[in-house]
């Protein structure tokens, strides 16, 4: 397909695999990428939202009884005072890490199949980052004091503790979805400027007009934009490192049993990375059957997402084995009472659904067939979020029922209100998504432009 | 896009491909007619060094941001947490740097990622901005497509005819000529007119609203369960008892941990008891103590019985270095303590039992001061 391919023959399997089925032009990635704000939505999309909104809306009736009651209606109580609140945010600022992996890590790498699904996967980060949000602010009680965590002069003369952890993660994740928010908007633009122009409609074309800011795709103006998404792609690789390492402190620099480790930062980004991969991979599937994408996210993109699930799954095995060794090692009972608890006891059940779901059931994907085919990567994906989610449970609920004290030792049962809040938030993300594959363009279009065979000039000054 | 529009902008010339455009910009170049811009539909390598255009700045102005958030943040919280508001945590040095580095981190990152984002747009890119011809011409529906435009821009003495042979010369699939933007006085007496207005009605608004809000908030309180729970507060009648009362008496014939009724009836009674406590160092401070609060004031700090009362207070109070006293028993003193002595009131509920033993031998302590012996020296 390449020119350059049949001057430089490679030997197939060193060739870069193509990276999408078929003839695709500019011209033509536009009129299949960005027809679809101008279309109306099927009836299978009203229906997702209606199911959707059904269960967002259940959320955030449990979350105003929860304001108006108290948190008391939740099922914390001493000594397990971080519960689902903290396990749910931990879960979804960990689905958003796999986008910013793919847009800036990936990027940084000159991965080229990430421009296929770049997009997508920025989006649910910043989505992912709105639902994890929610559950620190509904956590801390009365919500309308939240911005007390900030540090603005105030009359109490009162700052901040800035030696706590949990300071550190209302920056750590404040700045996450800033940057988040900035690097998928920058990405939009020149695909909202091509928005702009395929339009006469009354109400798109105004709206696309102001988001896309009157870009004009000047050579002087690409110059700073290359320049700017280079860096903060470069910036964002810093950043998704930070932050669920700064997550993974609010646990590691207390001296709780089962929390106090150092392996705790990369296991965190690990996880992180591995569950929305999962997320990414399954929404993925549902976009390129239902919108007719096949041909840009390709077999070849899921494959290559199996493995990357794959290499987590193994580092998530290894951060288990180190937990374990650990506690073996450090010859200390609290810890290994808590490792033990994590296995056998009353909640052992969750320690081995999360090994089971996070590193067992992921090995099949050593096999081409199950990287390829549906429903064994449907499989692993859920499996993965479940086991993930799991994985959290098992962290915060078992490490804090049995501690130092015998005579605190409580069991933690969450209530409906729990559920229903948890349940929410998946309501609140997928309507947001559904929307969001809607109105604006799922593919970055102008990025797979620029690596489109023949997209770049053969003499030009500068090749990658 | 009148073609009777005198002043054009640029004359703008369309390629179909990447290629096309970079081999007809040396040769539009070498014509040099007018400033040149290329517009493409993303970006093309190697068009800005075709153009002559220079570098980005912006790599230098993220690293000073970055480095300017990063210090800044160091600095705040160092002020905070060292200067501002010391809080001990943890037993750290109020300026522990290595608890600041998370959030240098992330400020770092955060003034960067704004620096580069907002700096690239508003800054190097001047944008907003809706009223540049070519957003207005007829190729922009290509241009952000798949169609390679390149444009002579009016500068100077601008010839029209010319570019536009220059460009045809080069290869131009289309050729348009866009004509200069025409600019209207920004604040003409209508848009005052609809911004005042505009102002007019956002105050209204939100005055309205901000008046229901504080009208409406009030009668639904959130959450303020807390306040209305039902607990015994002191003082305060209480249904859960039955004399109403939210305090109640002690049980009849409690006794307070220390103060075990002694059953003397007479401080001489006393002379039987034995002082149950060592004479150290820790039970004379204590005495000592318990005497400055309790007997300085009148028995004087040395025990001499030189009050530090006013005359006006007319009593003689004992000289407790005294042969008399020196040569009663400890527990005649300690009688003394829990029962008074002539206007001396009962220090029974004062000082508990242990206290009242170690005021004891502090007064010894005083005694042997003020009558010390020689071989005391040695």
């Amino acid at each position: 397909m390449n020119p350059d391919s049949a001057s430089l023959p490679l030997p197939e399997v060193l060739r870069a695999p193509s990276l999408t089925v078929g003839q695709v032009t500019p011209g033509s990635l536009d009129d299949q990428v960005l027809r679809f704000p101008a279309l109306a939505p099927p009836r299978k999309w009203y229906v997702a939202l209606a199911f959707t909104l059904t269960i967002m809306s259940i959320g955030l009736v449990l979350i105003g009884y929860t304001f108006y009651e108290g948190i008391g209606v939740w099922g914390n109580n001493s000594p397990v005072f971080w519960a689902f609140g903290i396990v749910n945010f931990v879960f979804w600022v960990g689905i958003g890490h796999a986008g910013t992996l793919i847009s800036a890590i990936l990027f940084l790498f000159r991965k080229r199949w990430r421009n296929a699904i770049a997009r997508f996967a920025e989006a649910m980060t910043i989505f992912a980052v709105m639902c994890a949000g929610i559950f620190p602010l509904i956590h801390v009680g009365r919500p309308w004091l939240a911005f007390w965590l900030f540090p603005y002069p105030n009359q109490r003369g009162v700052w901040p503790n800035f030696r706590s952890p949990l300071v550190w993660d209302v920056f750590a994740v404040s700045t996450y979805f800033s940057v988040s928010l900035m690097f998928w908007y920058l990405g939009l633009l020149p695909d909202l400027a091509s928005l702009r122009d395929r339009t006469d409609s009354k109400i798109r074309k105004p709206i696309y007009t102001i988001l896309s800011l009157g870009w004009r795709g000047a050579a002087d103006h690409w110059r700073h934009f290359e320049k700017a998404y280079l860096l903060l792609a470069g910036l964002a690789t810093g950043l998704v490192l930070s932050v669920h390492s700064v997550v993974s402190f609010d646990f590691a620099t207390s001296i709780v049993p089962g929390w106090h480790m150092t392996i705790f930062p990369p296991y965190f980004v690990v996880g992180a990375i591995f569950a929305g991969f999962a997320m990414v991979l399954m929404v993925l599937i549902v976009v390129r059957e239902t919108m007719d994408l096949k041909n840009l996210i390709t077999d070849f993109h899921l494959e290559v997402m199996n493995k990357v699930i794959l290499g987590m799954s193994c580092l998530m095995g290894y951060s288990y084995a180190v937990e374990a060794f650990t506690a073996w090692y450090s010859m200390n009972t609290f810890i290994q009472h808590t490792f033990l608890n994590y296995v056998t006891g009353p909640y052992g059940w969750a320690g081995w659904l999360t090994m089971s779901c996070n590193v067992l059931l992921p090995q099949l994907l050593w096999f081409r067939k199950c990287r390829r085919s549906y429903p064994w990567m449907i499989l692993v994906a859920m499996a993965v979020t479940v086991g993930m989610w799991f994985e959290r449970f098992v962290i915060i609920v078992i490490s804090l029922y049995n501690d130092y004290l015998p005579s605190a030792w409580h069991a933690y049962k969450p209530t409906m209100v729990d559920y229903g809040i948890l349940l929410g938030s998946f309501g609140i993300f997928f309507t947001l998504v559904l929307l969001f594959a809607r109105v604006l363009p799922v593919i970055a279009t102008t990025e797979m432009k620029a690596d489109l065979p023949g997209a770049q000039p053969r003499h030009g000054a500068r090749h990658d | 896009m009148t073609e009777s529009s005198t002043e054009s902008f640029a004359v703008l010339g369309l390629f179909p491909s990447a290629d096309a455009l970079m081999e007809a910009i040396p040769k539009v170049r070498a014509s040099s007619l007018g400033r040149l811009e290329a517009y493409t539909p993303y970006p093309v390598h190697g068009v800005d060094q075709a153009l002559g255009q220079r570098r980005s700045p912006l790599g230098g102005m993220v690293f000073i941001m970055g480095v300017l958030g990063a210090v800044a943040a160091l600095l705040f919280q160092w002020w905070v947490s060292a200067v501002d508001y010391p809080l001990v945590t943890g037993g750290k040095a109020p300026s522990s740097w290595q608890a600041f580095v998370p959030i240098m981190f992330e400020v770092m990152v955060l003034f960067a990622t704004f620096t580069a984002g907002l700096g690239m747009l508003l800054l190097l890119n001047r944008l907003p901005f809706f009223g540049h011809p070519v957003l207005g011409s007829k190729a922009i529906r290509g241009i952000t497509r798949d169609r390679f435009a390149l444009a002579v821009e009016a500068e100077g003495e601008f010839d029209p005819a010319a570019a536009r042979a220059a460009l045809e010369a080069a290869g131009a699939l289309e050729i348009e000529i866009l004509p200069a933007h025409p600019r209207e006085p920004a604040f003409t007496a209508e848009y005052i007119q609809r911004s005042a207005a505009g102002i007019f009605v956002a105050c209204v608004v939100s005055g309205l609203l901000m008046y229901s809000m504080v009208k409406l908030m009030p009668a639904l309180p959130p959450m303020s369960h807390m306040l209305e729970q039902p607990r015994l507060d002191p003082q305060k009648p209480s249904a859960f008892f039955k004399d109403g009362h939210g305090m109640q008496l002690p049980v009849a014939g409690t006794v307070a941990r220390g103060f075990l009724p002694s059953g003397l009836a007479a401080p001489e009674d006393g002379a039987r008891l034995v002082n149950p406590l060592p004479m150290t160092s820790a039970v004379l401070a204590r005495g000592r103590t318990e005497y400055q609060i309790r007997c300085t004031v009148c028995h004087g700090a040395l025990g001499d019985g030189v009050s530090t009362l006013t005359a006006a207070y007319g009593a003689k109070p004992a000289n407790l270095l005294a042969p008399a006293v020196r040569a009663d028993p400890d527990g005649v003193i300690y009688g003394t303590i829990v029962l008074g002595k002539n206007a001396m009131p009962s220090y029974a509920a004062d000082l508990p039992e242990d206290a009242r033993w170690a005021v004891v031998h502090y007064v010894r302590a005083l005694q042997r001061a003020q009558n010390a012996k020689d071989e005391d020296l040695k």
